[in-house]
Parts: C-alpha cells; structure tokens; sequence
C-alpha cells in the first residue's frame, strides 16, 4: 500500500506536502463530485416493482453515472397515509407517484412544485396524453398544473369467445346495448364447457377497494354522475344512478352473476375468469399479463381462458357508452431539494420510451397516446383489442374532495351489497334507493365539511 | 420511625432522562389534544398550527351532533367493538386455561404439542386477517365446505363475511390467534402450583374438578386478572383482522370496530381534527378503564395475601 503509516513515514517533507496538498484538494472537491442522490415514491403495480423500477431506470442511470436512484415501494392500501404524512410534514420524497384522483388533494396541501408551461411543452403538453387523464394533473377549477400523467388503467368486458360461440351469441350484439347485454347474459348462464358449468357473469360486490369504479360506468352511460355541475353535492341517489345500480345489481338477484362472487374482491374476480368460472368479466388491462405469462412463470397462458378471450366495450346505456379511466401521475414535493434533477427523471418516466418499457412490465396502459399505439404493444393482439375499445374514458372530477367523498362511497355502497346478497332485509328498487339516499346525506355532510 | 435522609443527588441523576420521557410520551398526546380543537383537513393539515381554532367544536359534534359524518356507524362500531372484546378476550383466557391445564401433566411429546399449539400466535395478525378471508369463502372456503359438504351440520353454505355472520369471521380468528399465548402464560403460572397442596386434596379424596376450582383458580387468580386486562386493551385497539379480512373496505354494521371506523373516518374522510377527538375520547375511556380495573382488582393482584 502507497499509503500506509509506513511508507507515509519514509516520504520525505515536499513529499509530505504534496499528499496532504492532495488530500485537501479531495476532501474539498469531494462534495462536488459526489453523485447526487433522488428519493422516489412508486405504488406497487407490479409483482416485483423493486427489480422492474431498476430494468426501469437502468438506462437513464447509464446515462447519468454521477446520479443515484433510492426507490421506496408503497402498497396502494397504504401509500395514501403515507403521502398525506409526508405533504403533511413536508419529509418526503423528491419525486412522487400519485393516484389520478390524489393529485387535486395533495397539490391543495401545497405539497407539490407546480409544473411549469416550458416544462410541459418539454413533454410534449397536453395533447401528447389521453385527455381524460391529463384532465387528472389539476383541479377541475384551475390551469396550474402539478403532475405528468404516467399510467394509466382503463376498463372493458373481457369474454369467453368459446362460449359465446356455444351459446350462438354474436358479441358485437350482445355488447350494444343494456338491453341485449342482459339478453346475452340470460342466454349464456349455465352454460357447460369441459363439463364445467360456467356463470354468464362475475362481478366483486361488498370487500373490493373498487367498488366506486365498478359502478361508475354504468352510472355515467345511464345519464347520471356521482358528483353534481357545481360539484358541490353528491348525486349518486339520482333517478339515473339509481337506474344503473338497480340494472347492474339485478344480475345478481337475478342468478347471472353467482352471489359468492359479491364477498370476493377485483382480484379473486379475475382468477374467478382465468378458472372458467365467469363468461364475462369487467377489468382492467393487468389481466392481459398473467394471460400471455406460461403457468411455469406463474401465468395462465396454458389455461382454456387465455386460448379463448376477447374484449369488448361496455354495453351502451341510454345516455353513452362511457369507461372508466385512472391511472398514476408524476409529481415533485415542493419540499424536494433536487427540483431540476427531479424534473429530468420525471421527464424520462413519462417519456414514450420509458412508458414502453413499463407497461410490457406492467400490462397498464400509457398515458402518452403515441407510447399506447407503439407497434411493439400492438403487436400483442388483445392488447390491440383493449385500445381501440377504451376510446370513450372518462375520468372522476378533479375536485380536491375527491378522496372523501369517494371512501364514503366505497363503505356505504359496499354496504349496499348486504343487501343484494339478500343478508340484509329483502332486495327492492325501494330497498337501494333508500340505502343510497344514506349514502348521498353522508357525501354531503363530507362534502360541505372540505369545501 | 426514624425518618429516611433525602438525597437530591440521584434524582438530579435521573432528571434528564426524565425529562426526555416526559417529552417523548407527552408531546403527541398534548399535539393530538391541540389537534383535536382545530378544523383540520386537506387544507389546513400541511400547516396545523395555522388552521382554525374551533374551540371543543369537534367533541361537541361527535358527542351530540348526530347527523354529524363521523357519527355514521358509531353506535354500530362502539356495540361491535364492546362486544368483540368480551368474547373474545374470555373465550381466549377460557381455551388458554383449559388447555394450560390439560398441558400441564406428564405425556409423550409435551414439547412438541406445546411448540404446535403456539403456531397461530406466531402468525401475524395482517396475515391471520387475509388468511381466514379466503377461509371463510362462501363457495370454497375450507369453513363452508367442512361444515356443509364434509358434516353436513347446514344444509346451504352461509355467507361468513357479509351480513350478520361477519361477526364471528373477525371473533373466531381472534380466538384462534389469542389463546395459544394465553396458554403459554397460564403454563408457567402453573408451574408454581405447589404440589404439596394436590397431595393433601387427593387424600382428602377432593375430586380434580374441586381442586382445579379451590387450588388452581384462585393461585392463577391474579395472572387471569392481568390477562383480562391486557386482552381487553389489545382487543379495543384491534385493527389488523378487520382492515385485512375486508379489503380495507367496510365491514359492515355488524363486523366495523372503533379503530378501522377511526382510521376510515379521520385519513379517508379527511377529518383529521373530528378523529384527534375520537382518538382523545376513546385514550380517556380506556384510563378510566384501567383506573377502575386496577383499583377494583388491587388486592387480587397482591396474590390474596
């Protein structure tokens, strides 16, 4: 060793000098060519967002050597305390994943950098993203704008073709309108394949994190909404709202949907679907993973689902034939100490390359329109399929009581489902409508508390 | 009596520390009690010193205000809870003891049964919460299919996590996690029985029932009363079952607990002053619990000297 307390002992004074000259020079200029260092925040989307977050940046950090990347998982059940600890606090990370419906929320906390016109213009701007999630980066009110749009989900039908075809269902017809939906799903229930009995439909009711967004298209193609113009109070006990969720719940009552389903969560739904258990499903586009994973890797791909899917739109009601769009978004903590860093690495996320890459990871969708059409996503056929039907998505108001308003939803529509599964009293149009007469008083009590 | 010299010096010693204590225990209790008189929601929260003083608004809301949001499914959560507690805490203590006691006696394989029967407490409450939500599936859950397909006890499988029933599929799996500890600790109370005293029962031809209730009870008298208590407290605070078995949605009325109700109430609907309050409410009824627990069983605790 050049340095060890020997050799240091035998150098002779200039000697000397010239090391601890070096050693100052070091030390000093240490700090600066230190490798700066982000902190980021990322819901857990797929099995292993650590690994897939690090094949993620892997070639952003190839071109920034000096920088280093700390990834910090949250689950979804959680991360929505955690954020509103850290805006609260203001110790949080420098780049931030947020829920399409948290943004208006945090960014009310002032948590968050508001993202300037040049830097939007950097990303391509509004017009680069689906509108119905761009619509998620600012209140409904305001132009500022304090999030980039990163993923995104929507929801169709997913169905078994092979039933379809034994049932001598035309899908394109079943999948018009309400009316030859139920059609269809009457025709098909109880059908048997490989000897399995299969039911027309499966649908989460009571213990599903999604509760909200599984209605909220039926709600919207019947005419109605959850939230009034002004967005002042609740509508989710409208004649129009009330009309879907009766339409929706009477397959249940009605045997097409299999009442053990209304215990399960979206999850159980659809492996309920990967088993053959249910014709029809409505989902997200995370399923398309597992059905194109071989079951050596933990996929379904072998399984007669996978050989025998397609995807189809939400029936039209009355009024549409709307879905539902959400997804994550980008932001910077206004606390950050790294902004302009922060903002490089947020602008590769939502770059079309980045967003590629994560959504062959993740099997959401882009938010960026030209990432969504890129060839090497298209060429999966079903994920082909699932673009050119989610044309028509709708987001939930931007408003920053959002998050309230949606969890009294969620617990006293969830509730709503005792009463469908027929453990809570008798099953009645009159029954739902006072349920949700309940559910509307205590939105607006919450409502006119956070305004 | 001669009066004990006083010397300052030690507790001059300690007063640091002390002090450090005083203002770790105390400042989240007194920041939750400021928080609990202010208007706090998404607006204010980030800057809480700043938000409205509201003065005891946010008590006199959750206590007579009933139309108020924090109200919805109180009564339910406040029945629930109580009621969750007393059975669950008893039948943990009842099952722990009855098998401590059964335990407590010379068989092949005493360390391995013991080392098995302490398995479900080992399982963490989250993953006991998630696990008993797939058992208790209507169509596949192991419950229906042992009670319905296997014995035949009903003739249609319930439902076990909607409607009423809801109930037992928080407090069955509580028991389950529960008792083994229970067990354990009433094992080594045991094992301070003095064997003499069986001796000199048997010769007085007392029957092992008359011996469990005249000798075994009231020695284990002071550890079931602590136990009580503990369980009583851990089963008020309970949340894990609850949150995991339901998705982290709402139970219902018949299976919401104070603390989930707290939780929902103060993060989701953003109430953060109203759930300072309840949070403030409930920490003054559980001493109050613990103030008359401790002066009602003060002598039990002295070992009935």
């Amino acid at each position: 060793m050049i340095c060890s307390p020997k050799n240091i002992k035998k150098l002779s004074k200039p000697g000397k000098l010239k090391l601890f000259l070096l050693s100052l020079t070091l030390a000093l200029t240490a700090p600066a060519l230190q490798a700066s260092e982000l902190n980021i925040w990322v819901m857990a989307t797929t099995e292993q967002q650590q690994s897939d977050m690090k094949e993620l940046l892997r070639p952003y950090l190839a071109k920034n050597p000096s920088l280093r990347v700390n990834v910090t998982v949250l689950q979804w059940e959680s991360a929505w305390t955690k954020i509103t600890a850290a805006a609260a606090s203001g110790q949080g990370p420098d780049l931030l994943e947020l829920g399409t419906t948290w943004v208006a929320a945090i960014s009310s906390m002032g948590a968050l950098e508001q993202i300037s016109d040049a830097q939007q213009a950097s990303v391509g701007g509004a017009k680069a993203f689906f509108p119905a999630v761009w619509s998620s980066t600012h209140r409904y009110d305001e132009q500022k704008i304090y999030a980039i749009p990163w993923y995104a989900e929507a929801r169709a039908a997913f169905y078994r073709t092979d039933v379809f075809k034994a049932a001598g269902i035309n899908p394109r017809d079943a999948f018009a309108n309400w009316g030859s939906f139920k059609q269809a799903m009457q025709k098909i229930n109880g059908q048997v394949i490989n000897g399995k009995k299969i039911a027309a439909l499966g649908y989460p009711g009571k213990n599903d994190m999604s509760v909200v967004h599984n209605l909220a298209p039926w709600i919207w193609n019947a005419g109605g909404d959850l939230l009034s113009a002004d967005k002042k109070k609740s509508t989710i006990n409208s004649p129009e709202a009330l009309q879907a969720i009766n339409y929706y719940t009477s397959f249940a009552v009605e045997g097409l949907v299999p009442m053990a389903s209304l215990e399960k969560d979206s999850a159980q739904i659809d492996t309920g679907f990967f088993n053959g258990q249910y014709a029809v499903i409505f989902t997200g586009p995370w399923i398309l993973k597992p059905l194109s994973t071989p079951k050596s890797k933990g996929g379904q791909l072998e399984s007669v689902t996978a050989n025998n899917f397609s995807v189809a739109p939400y029936p039209a009601g009355l009024k549409g034939q709307q879905t539902f769009f959400a997804g994550s978004d980008l932001a910077i903590m206004k606390s950050s100490k790294n902004k302009e860093e922060s903002w490089k690495l947020l602008s590769y996320l939502v770059s079309r390359e980045a967003q590629v890459n994560y959504t062959k990871m993740s099997w959401m969708l882009p938010t960026r329109i030209d990432a969504a059409y890129d060839p090497s996503l298209m060429a999966n056929l079903h994920y082909a399929e699932f673009v050119g039907q989610i044309k028509n998505g709708r987001h939930y108001p931007s408003i920053s009581a959002w998050g309230p308003l949606e969890s009294v939803y969620l617990k006293n529509i969830g509730s709503m489902f005792d009463i469908v599964a027929g453990v809570k009293g008798k099953y009645s149009n009159l029954a739902i409508k006072q349920a949700l007469d309940a559910t509307a008083k205590e939105a607006n009590e919450v409502l006119a508390e956070l305004q | 009596m001669r009066k004990k010299p006083f010397h300052a010096f030690p507790y001059l010693l300690l007063l640091p520390a002390i002090l450090m204590m005083l203002a770790v225990n105390l400042t989240p209790i007194l920041q939750g009690l400021y928080m609990s008189l202010l208007k706090l929601n998404q607006y204010t929260l980030n800057q809480f010193l700043d938000a409205p003083f509201i003065g005891l608004d946010n008590y006199r809301r959750i206590l007579f205000e009933g139309h108020s949001p924090i109200r919805a499914g109180l009564g339910f959560a406040l029945r629930n809870t109580l009621l969750y507690t007393l059975v669950v805490s008893i039948a943990a203590i009842v099952i722990g003891l009855a098998v401590a006691v059964l335990l407590n006696r010379d068989f092949p394989a005493k360390g391995v049964a013991r080392t098995l029967l302490l398995l479900p407490w080992i399982v963490p409450s989250y993953v006991v919460g998630s696990l008993w939500g797939f058992m208790w599936q209507r169509d596949v859950g192991i419950v229906n299919v042992v009670l319905v397909d296997y014995l035949h006890l009903l003739d249609e499988k319930p439902f076990w996590l909607l409607g009423a029933n809801s109930f037992w599929a928080i407090v069955i799996p509580t028991v389950w996690r529960a008792w083994p500890v229970m067990m354990l600790l009433f094992l080594a109370a045991l094992q301070a029985v003095p064997e003499d005293q069986y001796e000199a029962a048997t010769l007085d031809g007392v029957s092992k029932w008359g011996q469990f209730w005249h000798i075994t009870l009231p020695i284990l008298k002071p550890v079931i009363v602590i136990q009580f208590m503990f369980q009583f407290i851990d089963n008020v605070y309970s949340y894990n079952i609850v949150s995991m078995m339901f998705g982290g949605g709402y139970p219902g009325e018949w299976a919401d607990l104070l603390m989930p109700l707290l939780t929902r109430q103060s993060f989701s609907y953003w109430m953060f002053g109203q759930g300072a309050a309840v949070s403030f409410i409930m920490m003054t009824l559980m001493l109050i619990f613990v103030a008359v627990w401790m002066r009602s069983f003060k002598r039990s605790l002295a070992n009935d000297e």
